[in-house]
């Protein structure tokens, strides 16, 4: 029988009384990197959190490698799937490695200090994402893009099958957003399975094997790149006109939106300008005035 | 390059043996100093040779002590030393401790309510005079009132089993404001002479500090920095913020008590034998980690033997600067931490701009 490496089971989720997302259901198998694309708010990232047990869902079960996510214990689970989440405050002056080193909690009992084997894990890690030279670095001096490497190694460092990756790119200059991707990439190609949160729909549309589009609270789309990133899809999920092109060049599929507001905007932008204007005409009095 | 590397991270494991070994000299230094120095003044080589006769060490055999001077030695300034040893190091471990599980580099063990609690536990002795039957009274009342202080500030901070950090910092204002006009209550109606006796203990001190105090502290304190020290590694990822915590595999919320709940029974002991002592806690951690780092495996056993070297000192410094008035340590501590935590902040605020 094949194995799927996460099973979603008619999964619901929210906070309080209101509902995120209802009746989700998708399973993955070994060496996908999913992206998880859709609107500003429409869950994506709430999703990712009830996959990693952040938020217990209000009905249905995901299934880790066949096993419930709710009979994991913390360290279990820590060992099955790591997280990245969006933003990381680091407060005192801890240095990169310390960040990394974090990644081997799962491993050690709480008598236990980290060994050899531990750094030379967190080392190899570092080494892949490209930081082993920032080892000794307080985490808070470095780049955007370099911290954003340092959790990414941290995350390896936990050597989980399964990855969970918000918003990993969000913010990076273009190199270090193609460089994230494609680490992700090639650790799909060595058996790990990702999923991300993603904004960019060209980046997605690049490198992702599969994506699963969330909007209007439930699964809008779920397959291969070129299937998903439809004008009609996309038309819904975004509530706007959405274009899609194949740059004949590149082959890639590049994504605009239409513009639906433009009159309204226009009366408004014009009436800021005149505002502008009046209150240049009001500051000239008033200097006259001082003037005199 | 690679080698560069780890030859760095050996030489910064190093630094803190190097460090340590220097905090232990300038502790001995300062005991030493701490024995020798007061009203009656006794020479270094008398303290040294009252020491090794004590233990039986082959040294000093032959110096005559006069028995006065080991009255003063062994009943007043040998104890003295130890409490001050003692309770510098559990504020200091705790307050490193608190400032790891709040993530906030100004948290004090006095912000839980553990000082406040210690306070009201303290004047409801005295009110009910409860300190002329015993002097075991006043160090129990105190302890139950600072744990009273720390569970009630948990209790409200407590949302569906979680203890979120802001919650528990804001929980705590409250509950040492709600202690501190019930304190103050209480003041208002007692009389003089317990009034001063009040002031007396609010204002931490180490004089008239005995061998009682010292058996009285030595239990729950040494556990409390035992215990501390063996979490160095869950302070390392709780200090990463919930979810990271969360996220590698730790319950957080339990470790978050169990911390809480040595961190507070250490800082209570503390008080309950030596009276409010306030910026070693704060002052002491801060100071360390400039030294060795956050890294609590580094951080921790520096900062008990500095803490302990802090209180000597300053309780030392407060006996002779102008005797035969004795300037309390509580009062010290608060001379030397201000300024130099006015530094801190100065820099700090440079370094982020």
């Amino acid at each position: 029988m094949e194995y799927k490496v996460l099973a979603v089971q008619d999964l619901s989720v929210g906070y309080k009384d209101s509902m995120v997302l209802e009746n989700i259901c998708f399973s993955a198998q070994k060496g996908e990197l999913v992206g998880i694309i859709g609107q500003n708010g429409a869950g994506k990232s709430t999703l990712l959190k009830a996959l990693r047990g952040l938020l217990t869902p209000k009905r249905g079960v995901v299934y880790i490698e066949g096993e419930p996510i709710s009979s994991f214990t913390d360290k279990q689970f820590a060992r099955k799937a790591a997280y990245l989440q969006q933003q990381t405050a680091v407060s005192f002056g801890y240095r990169a490695c310390d960040i990394v080193l974090a990644g081997r909690y799962p491993y050690l009992a709480w008598w236990q200090k980290e060994g050899k084997a531990d750094m030379d894990i967190i080392e190899a890690c570092m080494e892949y994402t490209g930081v082993w030279n920032l080892a000794d670095t307080p985490f808070k001096l470095l780049s955007g893009g370099q911290q954003q490497r340092v959790l990414l190694a941290k995350v390896l460092a936990q050597q989980t099958p399964l990855l969970f990756l918000d918003e990993p790119a969000t913010g990076l200059d273009i190199f270090y957003q193609e460089e994230i991707f494609r680490l992700c990439q090639e650790l799909c190609s060595v058996g790990k399975t990702i999923f991300m949160v993603v904004h960019e729909l060209s980046l997605a549309a690049r490198f992702c094997s599969r994506l699963l589009l969330v909007g209007h609270k439930k699964l809008l789309a779920d397959g291969a790149p070129a299937l998903v990133l439809t004008e009609e899809h996309l038309q819904n999920a975004y509530k706007t006109k959405v274009k899609v092109v194949e740059n004949p060049r590149t082959g890639h599929l590049e994504i605009f939106t239409e513009d639906m507001r433009v009159d309204e905007r226009h009366s408004a932008l014009q009436k800021i300008a005149k505002q502008m204007e009046g209150k240049k005409a009001r500051g000239e009095s008033v200097e006259n005035k001082c003037m005199v | 390059m690679r080698i560069n590397a780890w030859c760095e991270k050996f030489t910064g494991k190093m630094s803190l043996w190097q460090i340590l070994l220097l905090a232990i000299c300038a502790f001995l230094l300062v005991g030493t100093a701490s024995l020798s120095l007061g009203q009656i003044e006794i020479p270094v080589e008398h303290v040294l040779a009252f020491l090794c006769q004590q233990v039986n060490l082959p040294f000093y055999q032959d110096v005559a002590l006069t028995p006065e001077q080991v009255a003063v030695l062994y009943y007043i300034r040998l104890p003295r030393t130890l409490v001050g040893f003692l309770v510098g190091a559990g504020l200091a471990a705790s307050g490193a401790v608190m400032q790891a599980i709040f993530s906030n580099p100004l948290a004090d063990p006095g912000i839980i309510g553990v000082s406040s609690g210690a306070s009201f536990g303290a004047v409801v002795a005295i009110a009910l005079g409860l300190t002329e039957l015993s002097m075991f009274y006043m160090p129990f009342c105190a302890f139950t009132g600072a744990l009273a202080g720390v569970c009630i500030t948990v209790f409200l901070a407590m949302r569906q089993g979680k203890v979120p950090a802001m919650a528990l910092l804001l929980s705590g204002v409250v509950v040492g404001m709600f202690l501190a006009a019930m304190t103050s209550g209480i003041l208002t109606m007692i009389d003089n002479q317990k009034l001063q006796q009040y002031l007396f203990w609010t204002i931490g001190s180490l004089d008239y500090r005995r061998w009682d105090h010292v058996v009285l502290g030595i239990g729950p304190i040494a556990a409390g920095l035992i215990l501390m020290f063996l979490m160095a590694r869950q302070l390392n990822v709780l200090v990463l913020g919930d979810i990271e915590a969360k996220t590698v595999g730790m319950p957080v919320t339990a470790y978050r008590l169990v911390l809480l709940a040595v961190a507070s029974m250490t800082t209570a002991t503390g008080v309950c034998i030596s009276g409010n002592i306030g910026f070693v806690g704060l002052v002491v951690p801060h100071m360390m980690r400039f030294l060795v780092g956050p890294d609590h495996y580094r951080l921790l056993p520096v900062s008990i033997v500095a803490g302990g070297t802090f209180l000597v000192l300053c309780d030392c410094l407060g006996r002779v600067i102008s005797p035969p008035i004795e300037i309390r340590a509580g009062i010290m501590t608060a001379f030397l931490g201000t300024p130099y935590f006015l530094y801190l902040l100065r820099k700090n605020c440079r370094l982020n701009t």
